[in-house]
């Protein structure tokens, strides 16, 4: 893992001159712009548009053909995924990913807690094992401000009352709100959420949006990418559109609504 | 014919409580790395040996115990970090290729350090067989069956109650993933192997007693360990024990009902049919979606 320090407070993340191509195919075609901790920036453009593969690229999973993304100063590009989250970047997927046999409530404690001992986790599993069932008052103590951190965070994203379930009993809807309290328990300076709207019904959106809404006051960058537009308009400070790759426009939600190069764009998808 | 019947099953329960132990071995390393390791029952054979070469030696026995299956944990770790970690790059296939490279290097090293002599452990305890309904089990049975009792409550502990547990569920649930959380997949894979071994030591040991020790026994261990690993459900735990008792139950009914060259051949029979009706085992989950 990374020795670099997390950066918890003010953090840029910044996309410079981004191109990624696939044969001939410009997936991405030079995209530049930055993100702050403590807004949300909505990424938005028809299907094909480039969406998905900005956010492998952030991620490190996709390697630009030119560009690149830093974080701060740090360059994120040509690092590992795993370092790259590491460094405090965390997203969550078009189809959420469980992890199948844990619990819900077990799902964001293992998150809080790989988070809580960084690289390093788990420190001594034989001392665990040793000191489990044992009246060891200091283990206790940590294992219920471990649960009572969860059990916030689980009632902060609306399911409280699902703590207990297997992941395996959970609907779709249910799964994207656990992913979305996993990716904010290890306290991410950059949130990338993958349509996390898609597939939800009303009550799961507000949920979903209210989760948005509070990771931003406390200083988390998000960037959406969401097919609700009106709903990424509602939610996000500023906007980038990509069409084809390119970025077509940036700035207030009102002004790119207003933009007839997105208008444009968008005849033919729906522009609410 | 009903007591011989019991007699029989109660043979197969002691048989089948090393089964248990190294198909454990199995399928920790199978759940945590993907890769079936066909050296796990050279890892009991380690143990046996050990324990059987100090305790000729002069050593007492609990003793030589202990020393047994630390040789056996570090045998594991070395074979890891040796011949696992520097290939990790590689395919399924290549990396099954370097365990059963692994299987016939540690039997050979088994035959340079002892010999091809039978060695032999004294049982942990004296005393009379004990009688179970009129069947009856040895003393030395009695210790293999709390051993296996011993290991997968620990594993379960381990497993349900610790946030190590945890992390490896996670890890095995989605490796890419849980990775990305900060949960190390390589430390685990390591651990597992240590495990496995110290596990499939501890099986050895407490078998030397009643079917003495010899450096070529790990290959027929090995073999029932992953046949059990198998019936069982090579992901699941409480299918290795469960495979473990089956598989050594039916061995030995059909070595008695039947005739004892039958008591190897059933195995490979039950093997071909879990893998032709249930490939996911008795206890194991079908392949779902990722």
């Amino acid at each position: 893992m990374s020795t670099v320090a997390r950066t918890i407070s003010v953090a840029t993340l910044d996309v410079r001159a981004v191109t990624v191509r696939f044969g001939g195919v410009v997936a991405v075609d030079d995209v530049t712009f930055t993100a702050q901790t403590g807004e949300v920036l909505g990424v938005m453009g028809p299907n094909g548009a480039g969406k998905t593969t900005l956010f492998n690229v952030i991620s490190g999973v996709q390697r630009p053909t030119a560009g690149e993304v830093s974080l701060s100063g740090t360059r994120l590009t040509g690092r590992s995924v795993e370092d790259v989250a590491a460094l405090g970047v965390t997203r969550t997927f078009q189809t959420p990913v469980m992890f199948w046999g844990l619990t819900v409530r077990e799902s964001v404690e293992v998150a809080l807690a790989a988070h809580a001992f960084g690289g390093t986790y788990p420190p001594a599993p034989w001392r665990e094992l040793l000191r489990c069932g044992f009246a060891a008052p200091g283990r206790r103590r940590e294992s219920a401000l471990l649960r009572d951190h969860a059990d916030a965070i689980l009632a902060g994203a609306g399911i409280a009352a699902m703590a207990g379930r297997p992941t395996e009993s959970l609907a779709f809807g249910e799964e994207r709100l656990l992913e979305m309290a996993r990716a904010l328990a290890v306290s991410p300076t950059i949130l990338l959420l993958d349509e996390p709207l898609s597939g939800l019904n009303p009550d799961e959106i507000e949920a979903v949006l209210a989760s948005i809404r509070a990771a931003r006051a406390s200083g988390v960058a998000v960037l959406l990418v969401e097919h609700a537009v009106g709903e990424l308009l509602a939610v996000a400070d500023r906007v980038v559109v990509l069409d084809h790759g390119r970025k077509i426009a940036e700035g207030t939600p009102q002004a790119v609504a207003a933009d007839p190069l997105v208008i444009d764009a968008y005849i033919g998808d729906e522009l609410e | 014919m009903i007591a011989q019947l019991w007699q029989y099953v109660l043979a197969g329960v002691a048989a089948g409580a090393i089964y248990a132990l190294i198909a454990a071995g199995f399928v920790l390393i199978y759940q945590v790395t993907g890769l079936i390791n066909f050296a796990q029952g050279e890892f009991a054979m380690i143990g046996a040996m050990t324990a059987s070469a100090l305790a000729t030696g002069g050593m007492p026995v609990l003793e030589a115990a202990g020393i047994a299956v630390l040789a056996a944990a570090v045998t594991g770790a070395l074979c890891y970090v040796l011949a696992i970690r520097p290939a990790r790059a590689s395919t399924g296939v290549t990396l099954i290729f370097i365990t059963l490279g692994l299987d016939v290097a540690l039997r050979g090293l088994g035959l340079l350090v002892w010999g091809t002599n039978p060695l032999s452990l004294p049982a942990f305890s004296g005393g009379a067989s004990v009688n179970i309904f009129g069947g009856v089990l040895s003393p030395q049975s009695i210790w293999v069956l709390v051993t296996d009792l011993l290991v997968f409550a620990a594993l379960y502990v381990f497993f349900r109650h610790t946030h190590a547990g945890t992390a490896v569920r996670a890890a095995v649930a989605n490796p890419p993933i849980a990775s990305t959380f900060g949960i190390p997949l390589r430390t685990f894979a390591f651990w597992s192997f240590v495990a496995a071994a110290a596990i499939g030591g501890l099986g050895g040991v407490v078998v030397a007693p009643i079917t003495s020790a010899t450096y070529d026994m790990g290959l027929t261990l090995g073999l029932a360990g992953f046949v059990a690993a198998v019936l069982g459900g090579l992901d699941s735990l409480p299918g290795a024990l469960v495979g473990g008792f089956v598989l050594g139950i039916v061995e030995k009914l059909a070595g008695g009902l039947i005739s004892t060259g039958w008591e190897q051949g059933v195995g490979f029979l039950i093997l071909v049919l879990v893998l032709v009706l249930r490939p996911q085992g008795l206890l194991g989950r079908a392949v779902r979606r990722a």
